[in-house]
């Protein structure tokens, strides 16, 4: 055991000394809920909104895309983006007028697609603390997103960029419609997941307060197991990252050579993560249950079932990471999964406010499961017996995959 | 003691450690010399459990690593050849996390971690956080956190690697005294002149396999008395070997173009000879450089190339 805590204590250390990450990943949900509060009609006020130059020098159909998503993307308005050109630019943030200007360079669209490395530049604002890491966040995993797409019809746009074949000065109408409509196909596809409904999260908030107006206290606590849940997500994703840190810094071979088995290190490991999502999730929580006045018996029940969901969470990021190729596909890959989890889980906006059918999906996703039981311990309406149950699958499911992330780490991941 | 036999490891096509056998003594520090490339890592890895042989036999302090891998590492050092440090944690830090992962702590730890500190010469950095040392200082400390536990097996891979002349001098001495407590080191390296002076026994090993094994007077013996005179300039490698071969006790061990290199009895005495032979032959000496036997000449005749390239 002594090996466990020693190995908690030294990844304590290690975050302690790596805060930017730790304020990321509570920056981001406490302003996402913050948000989201604001838009359910909790308070009113002006939102704080990260305002993004942006030089496109490019002016291609990729940049295009790139700064619509910048200005939409599932931050529900968080960043408002300006078309500016390069000096006007420059001369504005000089004066501190922004948040963060982002130079597309000219050739861009040309090197993403040729799979040649191109550089963005993005210029931030030093008067401005968290706002600019959000925006630095948001793009680079609309980078990532890039990517990915390119991966998936990089032959379409290729074709495309390429222009018309031949002495045509223009596609044939078939050829065009064909691209168009894969595209098409694709996007629709793929927008239940990159273009999160932010519209109808309004709308639907709404018409949840209008349905049942006496019980508006219900409402806006629906928020906050989402937010906090967001908030250990986003932990479990960040946190998973460090197996890869570990691999490089070469630390993991000491480990494997050392007479300790790996289930202990990881188990420390998973201890350190725990260690921080218990300060998390005793700060929300309690706030929480002062703020609604909630019944305090229950919320050691709140905190454990809140860390036991937690530790399932890392088993689950750990795996991916240690099952893919390269840091940069774990990075994706925990990503990928990470946000359609987040918005179908009931971290975004409450199931109370989704359509049915998305709402049974998303109780069946990890988080939107532990999730309802969390809501149930808050509300005072969780029955032993099927929460026996559900506290048992929770600790089984965890340990089987926590055992084969251990196994994969010991065999595989650890001697590269 | 290290025992290895029959060791294999194969990596799809590529057959990295090929039949590999040798037994390393406690007390004593064995040697594994080759160039890059020739195994040395791979043999270590394997050896300390970090990799799974093909083949072959891996027995550490009487432990089979195969079946019995933790039991055998208890007392097991290792000095990997890349870096393995936290770099956002102290030296003292790390010195006592890779303590811990040998079940020491408390007062015994934190003594044993002062004397490590001191004996590498970081006692006065011990508390600075890793990434801001130099890269000689983070050798050093990597060497530190393999002996932190007092093992009674070391495995050193390349150790002196990018560390200064006194920091190395430092180092040897540290493997010395590690030996003369009754460790039992494996020492792999390139540098001719390290084996020569630390190592009690050496094997030499080029593409997976050991080509030459012994103490050091044991493999000089294969290269017989002779000295090894090296000639550059410019030489028709056809035409130059008929002329030297009728002088008596000469051996040809490598002709280029540039360069020629001979294993010679009492080389000093018959130069003019050699000369002569090589004018008839219309060669043109720039330079002659003559070496007593080495290691180096050893390699050169085993392998037919330069252990640095
Ligand atoms: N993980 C791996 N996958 C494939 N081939 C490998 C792997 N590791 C090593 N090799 C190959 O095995 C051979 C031996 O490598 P090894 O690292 O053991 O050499 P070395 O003697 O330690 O060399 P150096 O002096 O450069 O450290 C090399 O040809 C190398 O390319
Ligand atoms: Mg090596």
């Amino acid at each position: 055991m002594g090996f466990v805590w020693s190995t908690a204590l030294k990844d304590w250390r290690r975050h302690r000394r790596d805060p930017v990450a730790l304020v990321l990943w509570l920056g981001i949900p406490v302003f996402v809920g913050g948000l989201i509060s604001m838009a359910s009609g909790g308070r009113s006020g002006p939102a704080p909104q990260a305002h993004v130059l942006v030089a496109d020098e490019d002016n291609s159909f990729l940049s295009g895309l790139l700064v619509g998503a910048m200005s939409q993307d599932a931050m529900g308005g968080l960043i408002q983006a300006e078309q500016v050109d390069q000096d006007e630019g420059r001369a504005r943030m000089a004066k501190g007028e922004a948040t963060a200007m982002l130079v597309i360079p000219r050739g861009f669209a040309q090197a993403v697609l040729m799979e040649q490395p191109s550089t963005l530049e993005l210029v931030t604002n030093p008067s401005q603390t968290i706002l600019p890491a959000i925006v630095e966040e948001s793009l680079s995993i609309l980078v990532d997103a890039a990517f990915y797409l390119h991966r998936l019809i990089g032959d379409d746009l290729r074709e495309f960029a390429a222009g018309p074949a031949g002495s045509t000065s223009v596609f044939s109408d078939m050829r065009f419609a064909g691209i168009s409509v894969r595209i098409n196909q694709l996007l629709v596809r793929l927008s239940g997941y990159l273009f999160p409904p932010i519209v109808q999260l309004e709308r639907g908030a709404e018409e949840t307060v209008e349905a049942d107006d006496a019980d508006t206290v219900s409402v806006a606590l629906l928020f906050l197991p989402g937010i906090l849940f967001m908030a250990l997500l986003f932990m479990a994703q960040g946190l998973s990252i460090d197996l890869w840190k570990e691999r490089d810094q070469k630390t993991l071979r000491r480990v494997v050579v050392s007479p300790q088995h790996v289930l202990l290190f990881l188990f420390g490991k998973l201890l350190s993560g725990l260690g921080l999502m218990f300060v998390v999730c005793l700060v929300a929580l309690t706030a929480g249950y002062l703020y609604f006045g909630l019944a305090f018996a229950t919320l050691p029940l709140a905190v454990v079932w809140t860390l036991l969901s937690g530790a399932l969470l890392m088993t689950i990021m750990w795996l991916l990471q240690l099952y893919a190729s390269s840091q940069h596909a774990g990075g994706i890959l925990t990503m990928v999964v990470m946000f359609p989890l987040m918005m179908a889980g009931g971290s975004f906006f409450p199931f109370e406010a989704m359509p049915a059918w998305m709402a049974a999906i998303g109780k069946r996703t990890p988080n939107g499961w532990a999730l309802e039981q969390l809501k149930a311990i808050l509300l005072e309406s969780v029955e032993a017996g099927p929460f026996s149950i559900a506290l048992v699958a929770l600790i089984v499911v965890a340990s089987v995959l926590f055992f084969f992330g251990a196994l994969r780490l010991r065999s595989n991941f650890a001697q590269g | 003691m290290i025992d290895v036999q029959g060791l294999r490891k194969q990596y799809g096509d590529l057959l990295a450690v090929d039949d590999v056998s040798f037994t390393a003594q406690p007390g004593a520090i064995f040697g594994l010399l080759g160039p890059n490339g020739a195994g040395k890592t791979t043999t270590i890895g394997c050896i300390s459990g970090l990799l799974k042989p093909t083949a072959g036999r891996i027995s550490l302090l009487g432990h089979d690593v195969a079946t019995d891998g933790p039991a055998s590492r208890r007392q097991l050092g290792v000095v990997p050849q890349e870096l393995a440090l936290y770099e956002d944690l102290s030296a003292r830090e790390n010195l006592l996390y890779w303590g811990s992962a040998y079940s020491m702590r408390g007062e015994p730890l934190n003594k044993r971690v002062q004397m490590v500190l001191e004996l590498s010469g970081l006692l006065d950095r011990a508390n600075e956080p890793v990434k801001k040392f130099s890269g000689g200082m983070k050798r050093r400390l990597n060497f530190a956190c393999g002996i932190v536990h007092g093992p009674k097996a070391l495995l050193l891979d390349e150790p002196t690697v990018g560390v200064d002349p006194q920091s190395r001098v430092r180092l040897l001495d540290l493997v010395r005294e590690q030996t003369k407590q009754g460790t039992c080191v494996i020492y792999t390296t390139h540098y001719m002149e390290e084996a020569e002076n630390l190592c009690d026994r050496l094997a030499i090993i080029d593409h997976g396999k050991i080509i030459a094994t012994g103490t050091l007077a044991e493999l000089r013996a294969i290269l017989g008395e002779r000295d090894v005179l090296r000639l550059t300039g410019l030489f028709d490698p056809t035409t130059v070997a008929e002329p030297l071969s009728r002088i008596d006790g000469i051996e040809l061990v490598q002709a280029e173009q540039d360069m020629l290199t001979l294993a010679v009895a009492n080389a000093s005495g018959r130069l003019s000879d050699i000369f002569q032979a090589l004018a008839t032959a219309g060669a043109e000496v720039r330079e002659t450089t003559l070496t007593q036997p080495s290691l180096e000449s050893l390699f050169i005749k085993l392998t037919g190339k330069e252990l640095r390239e």
